[in-house]
């Protein structure tokens, strides 16, 4: 099994390729996107859960600190739940360019979220969690997104 | 451990990259307008005033205000760094690098001896806050990535850098122009272009250009090595330049192999992206990859022909550095807006494809692209010159005017508050 940290970086290269895919149909027909936006989204909200409902928790209660940085990276998770059903939104009402700004603002709000948990959180979760890491991994795999 | 760059309340203000990046395109237009009032064939020699004068308009005025900018923005983000007192270090440096500059070049082209000796203070305390200041930031980082210490490696060469570049100031204002004076002025460029800037733009593309455009990864060899080779290369460089100057031909093919490795990297990795857009950035990274190609092939082929193209090497290589600089400004400055007013509570604001308009964007490019191609041009056509230099002050001042734009965009917000306003809460 993997650690935390490989577990989650895999994660976010998961949703990455579906990101990717939903902007390569889109660019064709915004029609032929909404199958795989939606996938891309239940992934990544998949994704949030398994941070917020799993590992934040753990790591929390290891720590003590619920007002660091997980709190930052559950208020960057709302800020992407927002974008991303604009999106939605935008491929409803079929407008390309409501549609495009929205993924491009999406993008870079992910792309540097992911930097600060693949570079600082997550190894930082690995050495607190080092002794629970294989337990959190598992529940997190298992876990039924809400 | 800390989580610094994780919190909010310490990652920069938006003021501190900002005043950076809408001040550098000014100086770009200075940059034009003294080589409007310059002469093509003062320019060809680049030991002349002139050429001084237009050079560091660019690399102090436009480049290492773009550069001081984004590190300033990507440290928290990249490294989850502190810097200490960002905001107190970036407006003071930023006021006394602004001073410092202005008051070099026209001190320069006047021959003010009283202009140049205060620009020599005020660059040097300038550079100091902020490099001292990055170099405390640095300290503190847990981990290390290949992105980190491209940008350490980049911090290292500045302090030699900013250093040489004081003693030539110096030496030029009290007339004390040595052997050694060549030497520094020409180890201070080289180092300037492939350590302060290259390497910086090589780390920092290791995860931008992946992340931003889903294109493969570098390889981990890449990664790992290739900043630690280049230094090798450039301290190689300096010891065969002072010492076996007819060998130092190896160091330079050792050090533009990396850097042609990059470019065409960059090329590829581009074809390989998994994201359909093609904006204004994309091009950009585009002729960036090519200006470095033909940049670097020049820079070994002008060997063989006495420096003869020095002058045409600097102009290809600014192309590849102004080119990821604005690349990087243009996906920067929206998302920063956006961010910030999205962090306080606003929701309805622009996307960031609404921010800048993408048709002056493009126009941007193209009078960019068409002044770097005028500059390469006139050395053999010295009437194209002027045109060029009118092209790329047009492309400076819209590039002023599309960083404007966001900032107008946040100011309007701010003041506005079309919704709710969290930040009000935490006061």
């Amino acid at each position: 099994m993997n650690s935390i940290q490989e577990y989650l970086t895999q994660s976010h290269d998961k949703c990455d390729e579906l990101f990717a895919m939903t902007e390569e149909r889109a660019s064709t027909s915004l029609q032929s996107a909404k199958e795989v936006c939606a996938e891309f989204i239940a992934e990544t909200e998949r994704h949030f859960q398994m941070e917020e409902r799993v590992m934040f928790v753990a790591f929390e209660n290891k720590t003590g600190m619920t007002q660091g940085p997980t709190a930052m990276m559950r208020h960057e998770h709302t800020q992407m739940r927002t974008l991303m059903q604009q999106m939605q939104e935008a491929l409803a009402a079929e407008n390309k360019d409501k549609f495009f700004g929205f993924s491009e603002t999406l993008m870079m709000l992910i792309q540097q979220h992911n930097m600060k948990e693949e570079q600082m959180l997550y190894p930082m979760a690995q050495q607190h969690l080092s002794e629970d890491s294989q337990k959190i991994v598992e529940m997190m795999h298992s876990m039924i997104s809400q | 451990m800390e989580f610094t760059g994780l919190s909010t309340d310490q990652a920069p203000p938006i003021s501190a990259p900002f005043r950076f990046f809408l001040t550098a395109p000014l100086f770009g237009v200075l940059a034009g307008v003294f080589v409007l009032l310059s002469d093509s064939t003062i320019l060809m020699s680049r030991y002349s005033i002139d050429s001084i004068v237009v050079t560091h308009a660019m690399t102090i005025g436009f480049l290492a205000f773009m550069m001081l900018g984004s590190i300033t923005q990507m440290l928290p983000v990249l490294a989850g760094a502190k810097i200490p007192k960002v905001h107190f270090v970036a407006t003071t440096s930023h006021a006394l690098l602004t001073v410092g500059t202005l008051f070099m070049l026209i001190g320069l082209v006047r021959g003010n001896y009283f202009l140049e000796y205060v620009a020599f203070f005020c660059l040097g305390i300038g550079f100091m806050i902020i490099l001292t200041a990055l170099v405390i930031a640095l300290k503190g980082v847990v981990n290390y990535t290949p992105t980190v210490r491209g940008i350490a490696t980049s911090v290292f060469f500045a302090f030699f850098i900013v250093f040489m570049g004081l003693y030539l100031l110096l030496s030029h204002m009290i007339k004390d122009i040595s052997i050694a004076h060549t030497i520094v002025a020409n180890v201070h460029s080289v180092w300037a272009i492939f350590g302060f800037v290259g390497t910086l733009i090589i780390g920092v593309s290791f995860q931008v250009l992946p992340m931003f455009y889903v294109a493969p990864k570098f390889k981990s060899f890449c990664k790992q090595k290739v900043i630690w080779l280049i230094s090798a290369g450039l301290l190689l460089w300096l010891f065969l330049s002072f010492f076996y100057e007819e060998y130092s031909i190896v160091a330079k093919i050792w050090i533009a192999i990396f850097f042609l490795a990059f470019a065409t990297a960059v090329w590829l990795k581009l074809n390989r992206r998994r994201r359909p857009v093609s904006d204004v950035t994309v091009w950009y990274w585009r002729s960036a990859s090519l200006f470095l190609i033909l940049g670097t092939f020049l820079w070994i082929f002008d060997e063989y022909f006495k420096h003869e193209y020095i002058v045409m090497v600097a102009i290809l290589i600014g192309g590849f550095i102004l080119s990821i600089m604005i690349g990087m400004v243009y996906k920067i400055v929206p998302f920063l807006v956006w961010f910030h007013l999205n962090a306080s509570g606003y929701m309805n604001i622009p996307n960031i494809n609404e921010m800048i308009n993408k048709n002056l964007a493009r126009t941007q490019f193209l009078f960019f692209i068409a002044a770097l191609i005028g500059f390469v041009f006139a050395f053999y056509m010295p009437a194209v010159l002027n045109y060029s230099a009118v092209s790329f002050i047009i492309s400076m001042a819209l590039l002023e005017y599309n960083i404007v734009s966001p900032v107008l965009i946040y100011r309007r917000v701010k003041k506005t508050k079309p919704d709710f306003d969290m930040s009000s809460l935490k006061q």
